[in-house]
């Protein structure tokens, strides 16, 4: 099926340049049906335009009354061949000597333009709002809802027609009343005006219907649509919305005892809704001023998620709510990229309710902050804002938001927008740098405020005891580091028992003796800097010197047990066993020492 | 248009509670083992350099920690 989407609808945006009505062009047969069963007034016009002109035609126009001009929201069209649905490109234009009228230019595509001598179909869609009102216009709670509309008997055109005809659907049969045209008909709700002879260029005679129309009347004044976009995998949608009754008002109290009692109390007024959520919709909320709104359902379709919006009261003609709907829809499902080009492609308005009016719209798109180059493409015309920054959580330089204005928008208005922008990589560590970095600080005046003294009499007692303590602690930490030095002693002494390879005995003992000077010098050095500050722990790191100096001399007899007998074969081998495992018993107890001896250090 | 793939997070959202358990509980061991140490040391015995060691690596991965837990509990940032 071709389906080329070539809407182009705009209500506030006109070309001025100048256009005349072919005479030409004549209307073979039209037949429009007006919906009329909702809020809004849904037509379609089948046409059957005929050429008579000596060269083809590329476009041609479709006319609204003065009195219509007003409520248009959308127009579109299409042309149907062989079953295939072409959609044309429709713009609003203006003629000059027609200013009173709006007028549309819908173009035909080129490989098909309206032949001369041709004739060629048409169908015209389109949606009007606030076109019904209601009349009464107060209404009791019990009384039934009825609405007039004031139309065109006619096809009203700019081109003449040799036949057509206007049927109206209300969708009732009860019919108040209606105006009497020859030729009218009237059949289970359906008034059907024609069909009509020949009629000249922008016949018209104004009827008006007089109808039951019960269905919502709902409408809302003020949508503001947030699309915030995370580059960490979501998008989150939140909708604020002013929605109002604007069907015949309420006169007289509520009774909410009537209405619960009797099913025909309050018929007119709305007590729930629909509202459509794309597929993979989660963490869906409806809340108000005061908090959430518990009397809600929502119900996971295979294709959406269905919310039940049921608000606090119901609502009669005039009444007013507001309410927020939110959502979040993984970003994957909207978000595609080629390096570091991103491109967004998500509905600028979606579904609020069925046959849903907006009066006002207001879109923000959010995008990460370091996004560069915003390109926005829409279907329909806009009203761009200029682009501001939002700032939320874990932000600094802003994130850039595109802020965009529409009017009076209605369910076929629903379309995708497509967004390009450039993000930076790096910008994705911006928020972890950012935590990172003040933790990091917190912890550097931690560092900071140790190191400061805020005692106002200096405590020379405590300042020698911390200090001792200090040195203490350093001795310890170079006492432990050099019994790891005897470790790797004592194993290549037994590398060496068992290899009996003196030479590699000899380059790996240049290592330990040269790390084993290291931390006694460092001891020593310590040890005369503990002289100055206590004698007592003094004498007791001496011991422990004496003692390691012990332990040293042991291993220096182990070295030459085991170089000077064993390798040259002058103990036997039952004397060696002896001779080794005393040795081994003297260190043990010698390191038992030293520990013993460190510990009362503390 | 064509060039264009389907945009996937670099870390996958549903890892997001087990990275934050895992990275926080990894932080705050160097947290807490960052304050024992500043409140048992005195100036005598304390190492900037190990200070400096443990609070970055204890920022590291509270930091990251945290950034996970927002995303976790919906603060997309």
């Amino acid at each position: 099926m071709i389906l080329l989407h070539l809407f182009l609808v705009a209500i506030t945006v006109s070309t001025t340049f100048s256009i005349e009505v072919n005479p030409k062009i004549f209307i073979n047969n039209a037949e429009c049906l007006v919906d009329l069963s909702t809020q809004l007034v849904k037509g379609e016009c089948r046409l059957s335009l005929e050429n008579n002109d000596d060269k083809p035609v590329n476009s041609v126009l479709y006319a609204f009354e003065p009195s219509i001009k007003s409520h248009v929201s959308f127009i579109s069209a299409h042309q149907v061949f062989e079953s295939n649905r072409l959609s044309l490109n429709v713009k609003p234009v203006i003629l000059s000597g027609h200013e009173d009228k709006q007028f549309y230019q819908i173009d035909f595509n080129a490989s098909r333009p309206l032949r001369s001598k041709g004739r060629a179909p048409l169908v015209v869609e389109y949606v009007l709002i606030n076109a019904l009102y209601p009349h009464p216009e107060e209404i009791t709670q019990k009384d039934r809802q009825l609405m007039m509309f004031y139309g065109n008997a006619y096809l009203y055109s700019p081109y003449k027609s040799l036949k057509s005809s206007v049927k109206f659907q209300t969708g009732t049969r009860r019919i108040e009343d209606y105006t009497n045209i020859n030729p009218v008909s009237l059949s289970s709700g359906d008034i059907i005006y024609g069909p009509f002879g020949s009629l000249e260029p922008f016949a018209y005679t104004q009827i008006s219907l007089h109808y039951d129309n019960n269905t919502p009347f709902l409408k809302v004044t003020k949508l503001t649509r947030t699309i915030e976009l995370s580059h960490w995998g979501n998008v989150a949608v939140t909708e604020v919305i002013d929605l109002v009754h604007h069907g015949a008002k309420l006169k007289g109290s509520f009774s909410r005892y009537d209405y619960q009692r009797e099913t025909n109390s309050g018929i007119s007024s709305v007590k729930s809704f629909k509202m459509y959520l794309p597929a993979s919709a989660t963490s869906v909320y409806y809340r108000d001023v005061i908090g959430n709104i518990s009397t809600s359902n929502q119900r996971t379709l295979l294709d959406s998620v269905e919310l039940d919006i049921r608000p606090r009261f119901p609502l009669f003609g005039g009444w007013k709510t507001h309410y927020t709907i939110g959502y979040n829809v993984p970003a994957y499902e909207y978000l595609y990229n080629s390096g570091e080009d991103y491109f967004l492609k998500m509905r600028l308005v979606d579904h609020l309710y069925d046959n849903m009016i907006i009066e006002d719209v207001t879109v923000r798109i959010i995008l990460p902050e370091g996004s560069v180059d915003l390109d926005l493409k829409t279907t329909h015309p806009i009203i761009r804002l200029p682009d501001s920054l939002h700032y939320t959580y874990l932000d600094t330089i802003g994130r850039p938001t595109i802020q965009l204005q529409m009017s009076n928008v209605v369910e076929s208005h629903i379309s995708d927008f497509e967004l390009k922008y450039k993000f930076p990589k790096v910008f994705m560590f911006h928020e972890p740098l950012i935590v990172i970095i003040a933790i990091y600080i917190l912890f550097l005046t931690v560092i900071i405020w140790v190191r400061l003294d805020f005692s106002i009499a200096k405590d020379g007692q405590s300042e020698t005891r911390q200090r001792i303590s200090g040195i203490i602690s350093a001795i310890i930490h170079h006492f432990e580091r050099r019994a790891s030095v005897y470790n790797s002693w004592d194993e290549t002494l037994n590398k060496l028992k068992h290899s009996k390879d003196v030479s590699a005995y000899n380059t790996a003992s240049k290592q330990i003796q040269a790390d084993y000077k290291n931390e006694s010098t460092s001891i020593n050095e310590l040890a005369t800097k503990l002289k100055t500050e206590s004698s007592e722990l003094s004498d007791k790191l001496n011991e422990v010197q004496k003692a390691e100096k012990n332990l040293k001399e042991l291993f220096g007899q182990t070295q030459s047990l085991y170089i000077d007998k064993l390798i040259t074969g002058k103990v036997g081998r039952n004397q060696f066993v002896d001779l080794d495992s005393g040795l081994k018993r003297k260190k043990d107890e010698c390191l038992e020492k030293i520990n013993q001896l460190l510990k009362s250090l503390n | 248009m064509t060039l264009y793939k389907r945009y996937v997070s670099p870390v996958s959202p549903a890892v997001y509670p087990h990275l934050t358990l895992l990275l926080l509980s990894i932080g705050v061991f160097f947290t807490a083992w960052f304050f024992v140490y500043e409140v048992t040391g005195t100036k005598y015995t304390r190492n900037l350099k190990k200070e400096l060691t443990i609070s970055f690596v204890a920022a590291l991965f509270t930091g990251f920690g945290l950034l996970f837990l927002l995303l976790w509990v919906g603060i997309y940032v």
